[in-house]
């Protein structure tokens, strides 16, 4: 009986994360002059997306390790020959199965990817080697328990709640430390100093693409849309490196050619606005779709997803594990701006930066209603924004596709005002 | 001028750097055989000791102007004083700390012997913060006592005894250059024990223990000296005017914290200080590993009266990166 339904259920989640996963590809494509080299991640989500999740392609012997938060140094599931696959999920379908074990105002990120764990867990409980789980948001903790008797083999990767002090940045590097000699165990192979140089390189290599493709985005007309960014970016959470980046490349290609015959995406005077907040996940690209349909721009974002995901690079001072696994640590916590570390000034300077560097004239703050560290710091960022005088839209929402409408009302109304501004000055 | 720019500053300055303290490190220590000799008020560690040098330390003489008799030291020789300081301060001013990262041969043989400590696969040391700011003041007293003691060889403190002649240079018979930097020309005698008087038997044992802890500190420990160095202590009054600068935009800083892991002295305040533009603290020595490890576009410069010399970019970063097997 009970299996029955959990059949039932699955197959139904099945059927909705398709039509959820086509619905808005369809809606990502349907914008004109789109780049070519779009197409492969157009394709990629198509094909993992079409029937269930299904996990990527890889050498048979190769193990899949879950993680969860950006602060999970994947240089060393990488060294340690594993497939790092970052689970937050961005499904509606998933939400709806996680809503039934988790509480109704919890965080449907949070939700989603407990219930993408649920839906799946005959055959992922298997093929997961570990799910980790950094300790950043108490909604991330809680669930890790919850995903641990599904069954899934969790682990608590302990993260200081604050990164000011020389105290906790050690102590984070212990627990680094430690993650690495437990990964050796799960995966059966020993990370050597020469194995984690390879995987940092390639960590490099991925941010060095990211901003590179971000760059294009710095001034001038848009050559690309901000949806587009979050597409190529989630991709990267499931993609193989080296797939992703040959196509990052021939995005960047691509753009650059049409930056350089003046092409545009939209319109070339289209309101400059930037992305914060909750981390847009593919298929959740509501926000950002709303935004682009309505005539504005995505230029620049400061999401887990995306910007805070691959900007940074280690530096490590010698070819030693024990050097180099601190560095890998160090990129994990000191640039982060997470809003589960307090304080957390260095978001809103990054924001004014990034505001200042692009040009932003308007700031668009996604939150996800139940993802209280993002509620809670909507206040500061928005007197921070009145300071240096850039209008900001607070937009609550979730995975379900009801509020679009009162969503586009909204975001139509900002950009009208942007626009309204400009004729002013 | 845009592409000559951006090769700058992809070049590992590193690379640059190790070469240059080997030109440097021939310069001031066999100096004097091509008959070269850059100065007698050299703020490095051009030691005196070493007999055909290519320039000398400023300390040794500024130690033994400091045993002139107050009456003499503000008479007409003070002008020799005050002139031999200016030209110090000068010389300083124009390379500012890049003195200690670029040329001071007791800092190349500290990088030197971490080099050979990296060679096998070994971790450095590093302090804790409160023991990095408790050492770091330790340079501030050997300033002191460097002018004090020559001084009270001169004059009467407090009515007491003045000092015999035998503590002139009292900083230089405890300095590692001493009894270090002679050996690259064969000379081994100043590696013994004087016995001619009490004070000097004292001094030169204890030259012989700083040389064995300068040896197995710096070995472990990335330039360990350069933390207690009298030199630097003096550098730091005027490093603030120095004419080559390193500069912060702090607005640019992510305090990702790259460019405090890589400092070799363990600068805290090169990530974290978000409000200083001359960023050059006391312990630096511009070596500028910080520069090159920041991924920030223009974040940290390196400039020259002004003018941008080198600077930290994206691509330079990256490049350098990817471009590396590191060690060398």
């Amino acid at each position: 009986m009970e299996n029955e339904r959990f059949a039932r259920m699955q197959k139904t989640t099945r059927l909705h994360l398709g039509m959820e996963a086509t619905e808005t590809l369809q809606r990502l494509t349907d914008f004109p002059d789109q780049p070519k080299a779009m197409d492969y991640f157009y394709d990629f989500f198509r094909r993992t997306f079409a029937d269930g999740l299904t996990l990527p392609p890889r050498p048979a012997e190769q193990k899949v390790i879950g993680t969860m938060c950006l602060q999970v140094p994947d240089e060393l599931i990488v060294a340690a020959g594993a497939k790092p696959l970052r689970l937050c999920s961005g499904a509606y379908a998933f939400d709806q199965v996680g809503a039934e074990m988790l509480p109704a105002k919890s965080c449907p990120l949070v939700r989603a990817t407990t219930g993408m764990l649920h839906a799946n867990h005959p055959d992922w409980g298997r093929e997961l080697a570990a799910v980790v789980i950094p300790t950043t948001c108490d909604q991330k903790k809680k669930c890790g328990e919850m995903i641990a008797t599904m069954p899934y083999p969790v682990y608590n990767l302990e993260m200081p709640s604050t990164k000011d002090s020389e105290a906790s940045r050690l102590y984070w590097q212990e627990s680094v430390k430690q993650f690495t000699l437990d990964l050796q165990g799960i995966t059966g192979r020993k990370i050597t100093a020469r194995s984690l140089q390879a995987a940092i390189t390639q960590g490099s290599a991925a941010s060095a693409l990211f901003r590179r493709l971000d760059d294009l985005r710095k001034s001038g007309g848009p050559v690309i849309f901000g949806k587009d960014i979050f597409l190529v970016t989630s991709g990267y959470f499931i993609d193989d490196p080296e797939r992703w980046g040959n196509a990052v490349h021939h995005l960047i290609t691509e753009l650059e050619e049409r930056k350089q015959a003046g092409l545009t995406v939209g319109n070339r005077a289209a309101p400059r606005l930037l992305l914060t907040g909750s981390p847009p996940i593919f298929p959740n690209l509501k926000v950002p779709i709303l935004v682009e349909q309505s005539g504005g721009v995505i230029v620049a974002d400061e999401v887990c997803s995306s910007n805070r995901l691959l900007s940074d690079g280690v530096a490590y001072d010698q070819v030693t594990l024990n050097d180099m696994v601190p560095a890998v640590a160090d990129r994990a916590l000191k640039p982060c701006t997470c809003p589960c570390l307090t304080p957390n000034h260095d978001r809103s300077r990054r924001l004014v930066e990034l505001i200042r560097d692009r040009g932003i004239e308007g700031v668009v703050y996604q939150a996800f209603s139940g993802c209280l560290p993002y509620e809670m710091e909507q206040r500061q960022i928005n007197t921070t924004l009145s300071g240096i005088g850039v209008p900001m839209l607070y937009l609550e929402t979730d995975y379900s596709p009801e509020d679009q409408g009162q969503l586009a009302t909204r975001i139509e109304a900002f950009i009208e005002s942007i626009i309204a501004r400009r004729r002013k000055k | 001028m845009n592409r000559f720019r951006d090769f700058i500053n992809t070049i590992r300055i590193s690379r640059l750097r190790f070469w240059t303290q080997i030109v440097a490190f021939l310069l001031l220590v066999y100096g004097g055989y091509l008959a070269v000799n850059i100065g007698n008020e050299l703020p490095t560690f051009a030691c005196v000791f070493t007999d055909q040098r290519g320039g000398s330390c400023y300390l040794m003489g500024f130690q033994h102007q400091m045993s002139l008799p107050w009456n003499r030291l503000f008479s007409g020789r003070g002008i020799g004083v005050v002139m031999g300081f200016l030209t110090f301060v000068g010389i300083f001013m124009l390379l500012n700390k890049a003195w200690c990262g670029f040329l001071c041969p007791l800092g190349t043989i500290q990088d030197w012997l971490t080099a050979a400590r990296r060679k096998t696969g070994l971790m450095y040391a590093t302090y804790g913060e409160g023991v990095f700011q408790r050492l770091s003041t330790i340079k501030y007293i050997l300033l002191a006592l460097l002018i004090l003691l020559p001084m009270a060889i001169g004059n009467s403190f407090f009515g007491l005894p003045k000092l015999n002649h035998d503590f002139g240079v009292p900083f230089c018979m405890i300095c590692p250059g001493r009894t270090l930097l002679p050996i690259f020309q064969g000379d081994l005698s100043q590696l013994a024990i004087d016995f001619s008087s009490t004070t000097k038997m004292v001094l030169t044992t204890l030259g012989l223990l700083v040389t064995g802890l300068f040896l197995a500190g710096a070995f472990y420990k990335k330039r360990f000296f350069c933390l207690f160095c009298p030199m630097s202590a003096l550098h730091t009054i005027f490093h603030r005017a120095g004419l080559l600068r390193l500069t912060k935009n702090g607005t640019k800083c992510t305090r990702c914290g790259n460019c405090y892991r890589v400092c070799d002295v363990g600068i805290r305040a090169i990530a974290d200080d978000l409000d200083h533009h001359n960023i050059v603290k006391d312990d630096c020595m511009m070596c500028f590993k910080c520069v090159e490890m920041c991924p920030e576009e223009g974040c940290l410069k390196i400039t020259f009266l002004g003018l941008p010399i080198y600077q930290s970019t994206e691509k330079g970063f990256f490049t350098r990166m990817g471009r590396r097997t590191h060690g060398k």
